[in-house]
């Protein structure tokens, strides 16, 4: 599969964050083989608004995977920030993530035993970054997303809607070149999940990083920069959409 | 920090689960310094038995020590005034020394023809000076208490005044003038033996004349006893001793054999009219840290003597000790050992479940750029910390048990020892048993994470972020 060609917005960045090449990817499930990915190839540019759809089970999980780091290719290459992921060790991986990735989950996946300020710091504390620098830049982040008031609750004490603002405040606090988020409004109601929308797209804006969802929420669809659909393991054609 | 923050709030958040492997951890502790306490009494004790007794050095002319209880006069050493004064003014051993005295061991026949019964029996004779005796009976480093009257303390201005195991003064018939308790009346087999009154034409002369110094003795109420040996020359030769009373030794063999006397009856009866000498010179030191110390510097001291002299210390001297010391210390490794693997699955089956329970919050850390080694870390710090704070309630519950044991008022009779002897544990400023043993088992709990630690940094991102 070819390259999709970008359309570029005016003032965006067209420069390659992630690069796919014929990725494909194979799990064994008992004895059988699955094929989640077949053959992608995608280029995603700084600084977008990316949404990965497809139906449940078409590979757009494993994809953001496999651009987040956290899984390796069966074949084909994916590079990050200009850095082939295949070169790097386990260990190299783990600080590449930390200093270039941040995830948002569809189950939240906060730290249960840190309060929301410690759950923004740690990615920080990662990084090595001093302590000063790291709470105020934690600070920063919480009241961007609304929850400084909220900082010494733990998880269980904030409602879903707050849990995944700590989750992308946890994603962004580090500035990181791209945010994955598989699913964010997926757990949320209606009225959350265009709250939590609104919230990122206004971070995105505020700190110029690179989006990558995979969502079945048409809300989120209709915030996109790009889209790409992937079916049955491969993207589908037209395989992107650029909003003017 | 964090590492610790996480760890310690992650124990705290399932508090029951880790309250129980907190306390299995305490028991492990508790009954490890417990029996430890214990053992460091049953030890004191027994070291204290022993050079009370024996003293920590003596010096032994070369050979005695394997071959001397067959014929202890031929291995006499008679320049041992001189050796005991030499070990006395040497300035490096005197401030280790609390006392040098010089002992004579012997064998022979111990008879008792008072006329109300007619018994022999072979005997080990110790031949001491009384008040030498007395100074090293008072030795007591550890502080600790043990039975008292165990033997009575002679003087030296009675030379043939001595003691008895208490098997022996049964057997000789004594139990009635020393009043030895359990002691029932033996069967009368007066009818099968010669009357007392008419002895074997061999001793005629020899009771006659023991009668008759019996009669002129002024050690009124005492029972006296005919000492029969062999003296260095090969002759044979009689003393009397009159029997203060009958001292338990605690072990059957030795109660039933051994009499205590004064040095010079002893010397009498193995040397006759001869130059008088000692089997060893015993050295009681102050402390027995020192011993090792003092051992070199006697062997220094005694290495140009007359007659060639080794030295041997009281273990070797005391092998019950070292048997007892072992058995203990045994028991000690058998209950640390069975303590070690109960803290051990205890910690592998906490851990365990919290790596499954935790599975996801492991994804997601390692998604957040946590490496493998920081996942183990943080699973080997609970883990430690799980194994720490137990070990700490154990210690604390280890030091209340120690005072109400120790004040109950609870007696035992140690191995060796006749009498009961309070039931104690000595814990209390045992700091390298307590520091090692909390140590150990941090180990071990540390170690024992180490298992699901390892399996939770193995564990692939993703398979851990899509764990429910």
């Amino acid at each position: 599969m070819g390259r999709p060609e970008v359309r570029a917005r005016k003032g965006v960045n067209m420069t390659s964050v992630v690069r796919l090449h014929g990725v494909a990817k194979t799990y064994r499930v008992g004895t059988v083989d699955v094929e989640a990915l077949r053959g992608i190839t995608l280029d995603i540019h700084q600084s977008r608004f990316t949404v990965v759809i497809g139906p449940s089970g078409s590979g757009k999980t494993t994809l953001l995977n496999l651009v987040g780091a956290i899984d390796v290719p069966t074949s084909g290459s994916v590079e990050l920030c200009g850095q082939d992921l295949a070169a790097l060790k386990d260990d190299a991986l783990s600080e590449f993530r930390a200093r270039h990735v941040g995830f948002v989950f569809q189950g939240f996946s906060l730290m249960p035993v840190l309060s929301a300020f410690e759950n923004v710091e740690y990615p920080l504390l990662l990084v090595g970054m001093p302590l000063s620098e790291r709470k105020q830049r934690t600070m920063v982040m919480l009241e961007a997303v609304g929850l400084a008031d909220q900082r010494h609750r733990r998880p269980n004490e904030l409602s879903g809607g707050q849990k995944q603002r700590v989750a992308i405040a946890r994603a962004l606090v580090k500035q990181p070149d791209v945010v994955l988020a598989d699913e964010p409004t997926a757990n949320l109601d209606t009225k959350t999940g265009a709250a939590i929308i609104e919230l990122m797209r206004e971070v995105q804006a505020k700190f110029h990083t690179t989006f990558i969802f995979s969502t079945h929420d048409p809300q989120l669809m209709s915030h996109s920069d790009e889209t790409f659909v992937v079916r049955d393991g491969r993207l589908v054609p037209p395989a992107h959409e650029v909003r003017a | 920090m964090m590492l610790f923050k996480i760890a310690y709030r992650n124990i705290l958040r399932n508090r029951r689960r880790s309250a129980m492997t907190a306390l299995a951890v305490a028991v492990g502790t508790l009954a490890v310094l417990l029996f430890g306490g214990f053992q460091r009494n049953v030890f004191a004790g027994l070291e204290t038995g022993a050079v009370q007794r024996s003293g920590h050095l003596t010096a032994f002319r070369e050979g005695y020590f394997l071959y001397g209880a067959g014929n202890p006069s031929a291995y006499g050493i008679d320049d041992y005034q001189n050796i005991v004064q030499l070990i006395k003014n040497d300035a490096v051993l005197q401030p280790l020394v609390s006392v040098v005295t010089p002992t004579l061991s012997l064998v022979g026949i111990a008879g008792n023809y008072s006329g109300q019964s007619s018994a022999a029996k072979t005997f080990l004779g110790i031949g001491f000076i009384p008040s030498d005796r007395a100074r090293m009976r008072q030795w007591n480093e550890h502080h600790i208490t043990l039975a008292t009257g165990a033997e009575p303390v002679l003087k030296d201005d009675e030379p043939s005044v001595g003691f008895v195991g208490v098997g022996l003064g049964r057997i000789l018939g004594l139990c009635g003038p020393l009043k030895i308790p359990n002691c029932p009346f033996p069967p009368d087999l007066a009818s099968e033996r010669p009357p007392i009154d008419a002895p074997a034409e061999d001793f005629k002369d020899l009771q006659e004349r023991d009668v008759a110094k019996a009669a002129a003795d002024s050690h009124a109420g005492m029972p006296r006893l005919d000492l029969l040996g062999a003296t260095a020359a090969g002759a044979p030769n009689v003393v009397g001793l009159y029997v203060a009373s009958a001292a338990p030794q605690g072990v059957r063999e030795l109660d039933e054999n051994v009499i205590g006397m004064p040095l010079p009856l002893a010397q009498q009866l193995v040397y006759g009219r001869q130059k008088p000498k000692v089997t060893g010179i015993t050295v009681q030191l102050r402390r027995t840290e020192d011993l090792e110390k003092g051992r070199a510097r006697l062997k220094a001291l005694v290495q140009d003597s007359r007659v060639k002299l080794e030295v041997h210390d009281f273990a070797e001297l005391n092998p019950f000790y070292v048997q007892v010391k072992s058995f203990f210390g045994a028991m000690f490794l058998f209950i640390a050992a069975i303590m070690g693997v109960i803290v051990l699955f205890t910690i592998v089956n906490t851990m365990t479940m919290a790596v499954l329970e935790r599975t996801a919050e492991i994804g997601t850390s390692r998604a957040l750029g946590v490496k493998r080694g920081g996942v183990r870390r943080q699973f080997l710090l609970e883990g430690a910390l799980l194994g720490a704070f137990g070990a700490i309630i154990g210690v604390a519950v280890a030091a209340l048990a120690t005072f109400a044991i120790n004040h109950a008022g609870l007696e035992w009779t140690p191995p060796a020892n006749a009498q009961p002897t309070p039931f104690r544990v000595e814990l209390w400023g045992r700091t390298a048993l307590i520091g090692l043993t909390w140590i150990a088992l941090t180990v071990i709990a540390t170690l024992a994470a180490w298992f699901p630690a390892n399996r939770a940094a193995k564990l692939q991102i993703v398979d851990a972020l899509r764990h429910v």
